[in-house]
C-alpha cells in the first residue's frame, strides 16, 4: 500500500504522524514542503483532490490537536484507483503557514488540479501561492475586500428585534452556544454537572 | 468591379459567454478566444451564485447545518444531505440503524437518476434536441413526487438527520416507487433510441471534446465524466459506504472520453441505480431508523406528549445542539457528479470549527479548457453540458 509507503518515509524524514478516523496526516515543515510533496507525487500519489484552507485562529486549546501557527493548508492526495496500478490509497499532508508570512509553494506544477482551489484559498484566506500560474480571486468580486473565511472576518448579521426593543444578537447568542459566554440560555458548553454519558 | 483584397485580415477575438446564458446550466461566465470558429481557449469566470455557505455553516450547529446542504447542488441535493450526516456520524460514532441505510441508499440512487435525467435532458437541448426535454421531465416529475411523499419537498428534502433519518418512509411510498421502477428501464431504452445512433448526435458528440484518461486525472475529473475516459473510479466501490459493498451493480465505463461516452455513461448509470434500488427494496425490513443515542438524536414525536425527559432532551437539541468531539474528518461519496466530500474540524462544541466541502463540479469545470482547445465553438456547449457543472455546487 502506498499509504503505508508515505508512512514509512514521513518516519524516516521525522514528520510528525497523526492517524485518527483512518485518516493519515501528515505535518510537513514550510520550509521542505514542496519536496517532501514531490516525493508523493513520484510515489505514485497521482491525483489531488482537495485543498484546504483553515484558521486556527479561534482553535480552543486543551484538545489533543496542536496547532503550531494560525492557517494551515491540507492537501488531500490520493492514488487513483482504476489508473494503472493505483491502489485508492488517501493521505493528508499539511502546512502550517504564519500570520505574518502567508506564503507558500504552489504545487500546480505537480498536479495542475490544484489551479482552483489554490486559488479558493487565496481568495478566502489570503495565503498567496508562489508559482502559481493565474492567482486571481475565484469566488468572489475582484475588488472585494478583505478574506471572509478568516476567523476575524466579521458575518454580518443584523439582530433579531422583538417586542418592548428587546432584542437578539447573533454574536453574543452563538458565543454561547460555543461555551465563550454566558449568552442566553446561560449555559456556558462544556458537560453539566451530573449529566450522564 | 469591385477590387480584390489585397490581404485577407485574420484576428483573433474575445467573447464573452454569459454568465446570463441559455446554455451555461446556471450562472456561469466564458471568456473564449477564437480564431474564426476554432476555440484557442477558455477561461471560466465563476463565483456568481456564491453565497458563502462554509461561513455560514461555522455558525450554526450541526443540526441546523442540514438546511444548508441540499442548497448547493439543487439537482443531486440528497447526494449533499448524506456526504455530511456520514462526516458528522464518523466524528460522533454514531451508528446508523440497517433500514436508515437501505432507505438512505434507495433515496440517493432516485435522486441520482433525477439528476442524470436533467443531465441527458439540458445536454441534449443543447444540441438541439428538443423532444428528449420533456420526455425525461416526465420521469424527473415522477421522483420529484415520491420526494414529496417521503420529506414534504421537492428539492431541498431536510430528510437526513444525523444519525439516522427524519420519520419513516410513507406507507404509499414502496408501491408507488415499484409502479415508477416498472416502467423506468424502457423509458431509458425510449431516451437511448431518441438520440443514440442518429447521425445528427453520432456527428456533433463522436471525438468531440476528448479528455484522455491522463489529462482527466491530471485536472480533476471525477464521476462519469472521468469514468468516460476509461478510469474505473466510483466512490461506491472504491471507498463504499452505507453498505454499497454489498449491492450487486456495474460501473459503465466509456472508452474515448468524448462527450458521446460522458452521455452513454450516465444513461447506463440510471440504469444500475435502478438496479440498486430493486435490491434494497428486498431488503427494507421494518425497524428503527435512527441512532437511539439521546444525545444527538431527537426522541421520538409521540414520547413529548408522555415523558418529561424527551422535552428536556428535545429541547437542549433544538436550542444548543450536541456536541461534537474534536477532530478531522473526511468521507468520500459519489454525487451525480463525482467525488464529494465534506471535510469537517470540529472543536468539541455544538458547530463545526470549519466546513470544507469537496464540490464535483468545481474540479470538474477546470477540465473545460483541456477538453474545448482546438473545437468548434458550436461544440463548446455541447462540451460544457457533458461535463455536468452545477453551478450552485461550483461556487457553493
Amino acid at each position: 500500500m502506498r499509504r503505508d509507503q508515505a508512512k514509512a518515509y514521513a518516519e524516516e524524514k521525522g514528520i510528525p504522524i497523526r492517524e485518527e478516523h483512518g485518516m493519515l496526516h501528515l505535518v510537513l515543515p514550510l520550509s521542505e514542503f514542496k519536496i517532501h510533496m514531490r516525493a508523493f507525487k513520484e510515489m505514485g500519489f497521482n491525483y489531488l483532490a482537495d485543498v484546504i484552507g483553515v484558521d486556527y485562529l479561534d482553535y480552543p486549546e486543551g484538545t489533543s490537536w496542536q496547532h503550531p501557527e494560525r492557517f494551515a493548508v491540507i492537501y488531500e492526495l490520493v492514488s487513483m484507483p482504476g489508473f494503472r496500478d493505483g491502489d485508492g490509497s488517501r493521505i493528508y499532508p499539511r502546512v502550517y503557514v504564519p500570520e505574518k508570512k502567508p506564503r507558500l509553494a504552489s504545487v500546480t506544477d505537480l498536479w495542475p488540479s490544484a489551479n482552483f482551489p489554490e486559488r479558493e484559498v487565496y481568495d478566502l484566506f489570503g495565503l498567496a501561492f508562489e508559482g502559481h500560474p493565474d492567482l486571481r480571486r475565484i469566488l468572489l468580486p475582484e475588488d472585494a475586500e478583505g478574506h471572509p473565511l478568516r476567523k476575524d472576518h466579521p458575518l454580518g448579521e443584523t439582530p433579531t428585534l422583538f417586542n418592548d426593543g428587546r432584542y437578539i444578537d447573533p454574536a453574543s447568542f452563538r458565543a454561547g452556544l460555543r461555551g465563550k459566554d454566558k449568552g442566553l440560555t446561560g449555559w456556558r458548553g462544556g458537560r453539566r454537572k451530573g449529566e450522564r454519558r | 468591379m469591385i477590387p480584390e483584397p489585397k490581404e485577407l485580415r485574420t484576428e483573433e477575438m474575445l467573447l464573452n459567454m454569459g454568465p446570463q446564458h441559455p446554455s451555461t446550466h446556471g450562472v456561469l461566465r466564458l471568456v473564449v478566444k477564437l480564431a474564426g470558429e476554432e476555440v484557442l481557449d477558455v477561461v471560466p469566470h465563476i463565483g456568481y451564485l456564491h453565497t458563502g455557505f462554509e461561513k455560514t455553516m461555522e455558525n450554526r450547529t450541526y443540526h441546523q447545518n442540514i438546511t444548508y446542504t441540499p442548497r448547493m447542488d439543487y439537482l443531486h441535493s440528497f447526494a449533499h444531505d448524506l456526504a455530511y450526516a456520514l462526516s458528522v456520524e464518523k466524528l460522533l460514532g454514531a451508528e446508523v440503524p440497517e433500514r436508515a441505510r437501505v432507505i438512505r441508499v434507495i433515496l440517493n440512487e432516485l435522486s441520482r437518476i433525477a439528476s442524470h435525467l436533467i443531465f441527458v435532458a439540458t445536454g441534449l437541448l443543447d444540441l438541439g434536441a428538443l423532444t428528449p426535454f420533456f420526455y425525461a421531465f416526465r420521469e424527473r416529475e415522477a421522483i420529484l413526487d415520491l420526494f414529496e411523499w417521503v420529506s414534504g419537498q421537492r428539492f431541498h428534502h431536510n430528510y437526513i438527520r444525523i444519525g439516522g433519518l427524519r420519520e419513516d418512509l410513507p406507507e404509499e411510498f414502496v408501491p408507488e416507487l415499484k409502479k415508477f421502477l416498472d416502467t423506468f428501464d424502457h423509458r431509458v431504452d425510449d431516451y437511448q433510441g431518441l438520440f443514440v445512433g442518429s447521425p445528427i448526435f453520432e456527428g456533433r458528440a463522436r471525438g468531440v471534446g476528448v479528455i484522455s484518461a491522463e489529462d482527466a486525472i491530471a485536472y480533476g475529473l471525477t464521476g462519469g465524466s472521468l469514468r468516460a475516459s476509461g478510469v474505473n473510479y466510483d466512490v461506491r466501490k472504491a471507498y463504499p459506504y452505507c453498505d454499497y459493498e454489498t449491492y450487486d451493480f456495474e460501473v459503465p465505463l466509456g472508452e474515448r472520453g468524448d462527450t458521446w461516452d460522458r452521455m452513454v455513461v450516465r444513461l447506463e448509470e440510471m440504469r444500475q441505480s435502478a438496479r440498486i434500488i430493486r435490491q434494497g427494496l428486498e431488503r427494507l425490513e421494518p425497524g428503527p431508523i435512527r441512532d437511539p443515542n439521546p444525545h444527538f438524536s431527537f426522541p421520538p414525536r409521540e414520547l413529548l406528549a408522555t415523558s418529561m425527559e424527551a422535552v428536556i432532551y428535545h429541547f437542549k437539541l433544538a436550542t444548543e445542539g450536541f456536541e461534537v468531539p474534536p477532530g478531522e474528518v473526511y468521507v468520500p461519496t459519489e454525487s451525480a457528479r463525482g467525488e464529494l466530500g465534506y471535510y469537517i474540524v470540529a472543536d468539541g462544541g455544538s458547530m463545526p470549527y470549519r466546513v470544507k466541502v469537496r464540490a464535483p463540479s468545481f474540479f470538474n469545470l477546470q477540465a473545460l479548457p483541456v477538453a474545448a482547445r482546438g473545437q468548434f465553438f458550436q461544440d463548446l456547449v455541447a462540451i460544457l453540458a457533458s461535463l455536468d457543472p452545477v453551478m450552485g455546487d461550483v461556487d457553493r
